[in-house]
């Protein structure tokens, strides 16, 4: 059964428009031009419990803006969305002790007082029973490696370990469903990392519905078996990680490393070059006759390595934003 | 309400880490009482009564208006919605099963406790010094009036904030000409029984004098009556349903727009 369905979402805003200058500060007291901008645009998805989703997407794409309307913080101009039988903006309290929205850049923690503060604090406001919260936040703890700067004033703490309590905070009611926007934004690799097994453990222990945002592909590709792309407000796909690869990439990469020069013009009839640095060339080629254009080097060249590759899940989703033609 | 509770004890645990500021800022409200009180000694000196107040009336006055401010007028949530709203801040809240404004006023509530707890020290030192012959008969109207009177102050404040909203950089300006007017209207400066009859019956349809006046002039046995606290309870009524009204359609465009 789906968790979260949403139904020809539609999200307008009303900008307006400034001309520069101070002349245009005037000008915009009296009259202002207001345009469309088309944060959503007719987005449909459905969401079953304990998926782990990855919304994609270049920036203004529409991800934030559809997390803001399934937690409730927007109304959208159209469409229809519920998520575990409630509508969002209605902001009614069963809905908001079942989810909970992180943004990786805005905080929610007592800065000047330890972490710990703001968790009873969301322990009352969650109304979360005393035995469920000890057993909750010490299991919370444990997974994130804490104990020991529970009682260390916000402000004092580095910003990876900012975030982990950030996300305790927000998970001390248990959610069932979470929305993490940017999670592992401004953190280094190794808390990157961290951020993820914690991510992954969290959705199988309790089989939480998760959609996350990113900008990190590794993210994506580390923690999420579906993932849905949007760009410029429209959903451009939804399915699995591979997937993508098939629909967009028809064609492979072939590495070859020569023994003996070689001229980039004898190249070209393969395929299209990608890279050529003496002795190593990348040629992109259709997929079908890939492994026959590889033994047609093999044959024509002195060759020391050859490697027939996917292209980079990063590099397809580029050219797919950037309205390349692949077909 | 034990989540209400339970921001009141986080509030005051954040009230002690601004040791300083808290100071100064309670340094600032004797500051603003010696000034009144020197004010106000140049101008007994060539007279014995004005407007029918003796010396040590007004002195006591005074004295009073600056504990009656301290527990009306101390209220955080007046620099902090405006932000909270324009940067997105209130994001957080609106997800969450809790009131805002409940919990700012909370919060408030807590500010004023320790306000109070100064206070009473301030004054204490204060009439060790000047020895005013104080008296105080308040009663239950004056205290209803009190509790009115705090929550009007919270009421108005949230009420000039909403505009944020609507416009997100206009916030600090508007707040500081209310904020001036309350202080001119309220009675904190001076009784306002001092100004012209037509002026302070005037004054009568605005909240001001709600805030700080009549709750003291109850406390020191002016006839206050029942009409008064009625006038008073009318101003909470109409400015509840406002701030209501306003509040929900200002989180309607934020929700419109996002922040």
């Amino acid at each position: 059964m789906a968790v979260i369905e949403v139904k020809n979402l539609k999200k307008y805003y009303k900008v307006h428009q400034k001309e520069p200058g101070l002349s245009g500060s005037i000008k915009s007291l009296f009259h202002r031009k207001y345009y469309d901008v088309k944060a959503v645009d007719n987005v449909s998805f459905e969401i079953g419990e304990g998926e782990l989703v990855g919304f994609i997407g270049p920036n203004g794409a529409g991800k934030t803006t559809t997390l803001k309307v399934l937690s409730g913080l927007l109304y959208p101009t159209s469409g229809f969305v519920t998520a575990l039988g409630y509508t969002p903006w209605d902001r009614k309290p069963a809905y908001q002790k079942q989810f909970s929205l992180v943004m990786g850049q805005k905080n929610q923690l007592w800065w000047d007082l330890p972490a710990i503060e703001s968790f009873i604090l969301n322990k009352e406001i969650y109304e979360v029973p005393d035995a469920q919260y000890k057993k909750t936040l010490d299991g919370l703890v444990e997974l994130l490696d804490v104990k020991d700067i529970l009682k260390v004033q916000v402000r004092k703490l580095s910003l990876g370990q900012r975030m982990k309590m950030e996300l305790i905070a927000s998970l001390i009611h248990s959610p069932k469903i979470l929305f993490l926007d940017e999670p592992t934004i401004g953190l280094d690799v190794v808390m990157q990392k961290k951020m993820r097994d914690f991510i992954k453990s969290y959705n199988k222990k309790y089989n939480a519905t998760i959609i996350l945002t990113s900008h990190y592909m590794d993210d994506v590709k580390e923690l999420c078996q579906r993932v849905v792309i949007i760009d410029k407000g429209k959903l451009i796909f939804d399915g699995a990680l591979d997937e993508i690869i098939k629909k967009y990439a028809d064609h492979k990469l072939i590495t070859v490393v020569f023994g003996d020069e070689v001229k980039s013009q004898q190249l070209a009839k393969f395929g299209q070059i990608k890279e050529f640095e003496y002795p190593k060339a990348v040629i992109s080629v259709k997929r079908s006759e890939a492994p026959k254009i590889a033994a047609r080097i093999l044959e024509d060249f002195t060759v020391e390595d050859v490697n027939i590759e996917e292209p980079q899940i990063e590099d397809i989703i580029r050219e797919v934003f950037t309205g390349k033609d692949f077909a | 309400m034990r989540k209400y509770f339970t921001v009141f004890a986080i509030d005051w645990q954040n009230q002690f880490i601004y040791r300083l500021n808290f100071i100064l800022w309670r340094f600032r409200n004797v500051l603003r009482v010696l000034m009144t009180y020197y004010l106000w000694i140049s101008i007994f000196s060539s007279q014995t009564s004005v407007f029918g107040y003796t010396k040590e009336q007004m002195i006591a006055y005074l004295l009073l208006a600056l504990f009656i401010s301290s527990l009306v007028t101390s209220s955080p949530s007046n620099d902090n919605v405006g932000g909270e709203v324009s940067n997105g801040t209130l994001n957080n809240f609106l997800v969450k099963p809790i009131g805002y404004l409940r919990y700012w006023f909370t919060r408030d509530l807590s500010s004023k406790l320790i306000n109070i707890i100064f206070a009473v020290g301030e004054i204490s030192l204060l009439y060790i010094i000047f020895r005013p012959s104080l008296y105080v008969s308040p009663n239950l109207i004056s205290l209803l009036l009190l509790v009115s009177a705090v929550i009007i102050y919270f009421l108005l404040g949230k009420l000039a904030i909403s505009i944020v909203f609507w416009a997100p950089e206009n916030t600090w300006g508007f707040m500081f000409t209310i904020l001036v007017l309350m202080e001119m209207f309220t009675g904190l400066i001076f009784p306002l029984d001092l100004l012209p009859h037509w002026a302070f019956s005037t004054l009568q349809f605005t909240p001001f004098p709600y805030l700080i006046y009549f709750p003291l002039a109850s406390i020191i046995g002016k006839p206050v009556d029942l009409r008064i606290l009625l006038q008073s309870f009318v101003w909470m009524g109409i400015l509840y349903y406002l701030l209501k009204k306003v509040w929900a359609k200002g989180l309607k465009t934020y929700s419109a727009s996002g922040i």
